[in-house]
């Protein structure tokens, strides 16, 4: 019998790593870890969206943020938006709540001029638009849906695939704010928002400011990537000279 | 080097420009009748009606005779007038001196081409190559002078060229009527014996100008394979035009789209040829019995895309039929030069100019022109006023900037108009409510109890003008969660909510 290699007991598969392949081999899914995108600018700018989605927003994919009133979506939306505009790139904002208040948006960074911004009226030319978007080559495609009741509600599941499917094709991003899953099966990642809570500067009588909203981010479908801890996030209020 | 000019000839023009506009018929037994009712007559008839008998000159009924099946079409002035500017066109592509002499012909200077058309013939087989890639046969002739050149053109076996200096050889056996129509000179001629051109070349050209004058010099000159005149520059239309006058009048749109297609569709390649895309789109309709309907598009940038122009005229035509059938259109494109962009190889991805035209103009006709451009703060300090310009993205920069350090700022998503609320007040807000009414309908319903109030802020502004502002706002967390952004009108005294953090 041959000496085993020194390092054979290293070499070997422990109980633990086959527990993890295992399920890995079930799905049929890569066993290689998943790299962080290689493209790093592709980073939203919201630290702990980017811990859970392994480095940034991937091109190619339906990424939906999902979450109630307050919740920190639409600012989730935006932040994108000036990571990306500030970068150079050319984005798109299909707003069916009609939110954007253009102010606010140039106040908090997002270069206007790299910006379109749609306002359709409906849920079905919503689709259509961000159809037509991202097979213009917009890099980000962001699609807010507002807030309930969504003129259209969830829309045709056809259309959901179309979208998927078009941005895997031109390797475009879109992100799609909803307060509810509305993509159905087809999105690759989905993470959900939640408000935990306000701070509010001043107590009794005292004028009271709203200083930030705290809100917890959690990775809920993500393909080929098991679902990971939430992580919670601040967002930080202006002071109120509006 | 002696002087050259290039005649560019489409036999049987007229027909050949009906066929331009409607290729379904090529190979067809076609005729062009000229005239109305029972004086028409035919004008031209197509190689299968010809074979058939049909000549020009019968009346329909005699063509009908001899052909039950034949196609019949009238002549149509949109059609020649669209042919004729794209034979121009492509004479344009080879020369920038080129002469309309209409109906089909055109003239060419070549004075200068040498260098790129170094035999004659190349040149005459790459015009007629041209011709026929715009759907028209044509026929190519070179010679020193534009008579010659044009009797070239109609000669069977094209591109037919006349060496320099053979010109008057050339025209020398052909018969005087090739060179002047008046009855009266010919008369004159015949009884001197002069039948041929030339014979009257071989004329002293004093007596000539002594007994005919000034225009009889000028046709010596002709008949000696000299141009009396130098070749006048045709200057290049400002817009694309193409139409037709239809077979019946149409009242449903989708026929109409159906032959609108094909017209945009020659017009597009016609800018393609120059380098040009349609930045406004004029559309013309004949109706029946009389009267026009005349719409304009102007497109967000200028592009060549068929489709997205095809939905932005079946749009306009939608939302303003022309109340009557419509016997003819006119398209008119006017031009511009697309937008033009340098990528980068290390910098962000730059859109392409011309699909991003094509994506706006798609985008505007689906949601309208006012629903989609680039942002701009509004004019006054209302969180829901804004302004729409057009997006024109500036260029990439050359590499990728470092990061700005970001902060998570919290964003207010904008209810867009404000929605009307029943507000408990004690003096602060204590509880919210949506009244259902119908300007709350399909909106977001806002209720509960306040849970914290900050405020209040005064917005106060336009007094001077008739959109007065004043309102008095307050930021309130609410019992189901969400925060709002609220206002009374001290105005109205009513309630309202602008806004939400989000």
């Amino acid at each position: 019998m041959s000496p085993a290699p020194p390092n054979a007991l290293a070499m070997a598969p422990t109980p633990l790593a086959l527990r993890r392949i295992h399920p890995a081999l079930r799905t049929g899914r890569t066993l290689a870890p998943r790299q962080a995108p290689a493209d790093s600018s592709r980073a939203s700018r919201v630290r702990p969206l980017d811990e859970l989605l392994a480095g940034g927003l991937e091109p190619g994919g339906l990424i939906e943020i999902v979450g109630r009133r307050s919740s920190g979506r639409f600012s989730i939306l935006l932040q994108t938006l000036v990571a990306f505009t500030r970068r150079g790139e050319t984005t798109a904002l299909v707003d069916l709540g009609d939110g954007l208040d253009p102010r606010a948006a140039a106040d908090a960074g997002i270069d206007l001029s790299r910006l379109l911004w749609a306002r359709p009226e409906h849920l079905k030319s919503a689709l259509i638009a961000t159809e037509l978007l991202l097979n213009a080559g917009f890099p980000l495609v962001a699609l807010d849906l507002g807030s309930p009741p969504v003129p259209g509600g969830r829309g045709p599941e056809a259309s959901w695939i179309r979208l998927a499917r078009t941005a895997r094709q031109r390797q475009g991003i879109l992100l799609v704010s909803s307060p509810y899953r509305a993509s159905g099966t087809t999105a690759q990642v989905v993470v959900e928002s939640s408000k935990t809570g306000a701070r509010w500067q001043g107590t009794g009588r005292a004028p009271r400011l709203l200083s930030a909203v705290c809100t917890r981010l959690q990775l809920v479908k993500a393909l080929g990537r098991a679902p990971v801890a939430s992580l919670p996030f601040t967002w930080r209020s202006r002071a109120p000279g509006r | 080097m002696s002087h050259r000019i290039a005649c560019l000839r489409v036999p049987l023009f007229p027909l050949a420009a009906r066929l331009r506009s409607e290729p379904e018929l090529a190979g067809e037994a076609l005729v062009l009748l000229a005239g109305n009712g029972s004086a028409a007559r035919v004008s031209a008839a197509s190689r299968r009606a010809r074979r058939a008998g049909i000549r020009r000159g019968m009346s329909l009924a005699q063509a009908r005779a001899l052909l039950p099946k034949v196609a019949v079409r009238g002549r149509d002035a949109a059609c020649e007038s669209a042919a004729q500017q794209s034979l121009l066109e492509i004479a344009e592509i080879f020369s920038p001196r080129v002469e309309n002499a209409g109906r089909g012909v055109v003239y060419l200077d070549l004075a200068g081409l040498e260098r790129h058309w170094p035999r004659d013939h190349e040149l005459g087989s790459a015009l007629i190559q041209a011709a026929e890639r715009a759907r028209m046969a044509a026929r190519a002739g070179i010679a020193g002078s534009k008579l010659a050149a044009h009797i070239a053109a109609e000669q069977a076996d094209s591109p037919t060229v006349v060496p320099a200096g053979e010109e008057a050889g050339f025209l020398a056996p052909l018969p005087l009527t090739r060179l002047l129509a008046e009855a009266h000179v010919l008369d004159r001629l015949a009884r001197w014996g002069i039948r041929s051109i030339g014979q009257f070349a071989e004329l002293p050209k004093d007596e000539i100008a002594s007994r005919f004058g000034e225009a009889g010099q000028g046709l010596h000159r002709q008949a000696r394979g000299i141009d009396p005149h130098p070749l006048v520059p045709h200057r290049p239309a400002a817009t694309f035009d193409e139409g037709m006058t239809l077979e019946w009048p149409l009242t449903t749109l989708e026929p109409f789209l159906f032959v609108a297609r094909a017209a945009l569709d020659r017009m597009c390649e016609r800018m393609a040829r120059h380098g040009l895309a349609c930045l406004r789109l004029e559309t013309s309709l004949r109706l029946e019995p009389e009267g026009t309907h005349e719409r304009s598009v102007v497109l967000p940038a200028p592009t060549r895309d068929v489709k997205t122009l095809l939905t932005l005229v079946k749009l306009d035509v939608e939302a303003h039929p022309p109340g009557a059938a419509v016997a003819g259109f006119t398209l008119r494109g006017h031009p511009d030069r697309p937008r033009a962009a340098q990528l980068t190889l290390f910098g962000p991805t730059a859109l392409s100019p011309d699909r991003l035209a094509t994506t706006l103009a798609r985008l505007f006709s689906l949601l309208g022109p006012e629903r989609a451009g680039a942002p701009r703060r509004g004019t006054d300090h209302r969180p829901e006023d804004f302004r729409l310009e057009p997006f024109a993205p500036p260029p990439p920069p050359d590499v990728r900037e470092p990061e700005p350090e970001g902060y998570g700022l919290l964003a207010v998503r904008t209810l867009r108009p404000p929605i009307p609320l029943e507000v408990l007040v004690d003096p602060r807000p204590r509880r919210v409510a949506t009244p259902v009414t119908e300007a709350t309908r399909g909106r977001p319903r806002i209720d509960g109890t306040v849970r914290v109030a900050s405020g209040p802020w005064a917005l106060e502004e336009g007094w001077w003008n008739e959109r007065p502002v004043d309102r008095e706002y307050w930021d309130v967390e609410l019992s189901d969660g969400g925060i709002y952004r609220i206002y009374r009108d001290r105005r109205s005294e009513s309630w309202f909510a602008d806004g939400m953090y989000d």
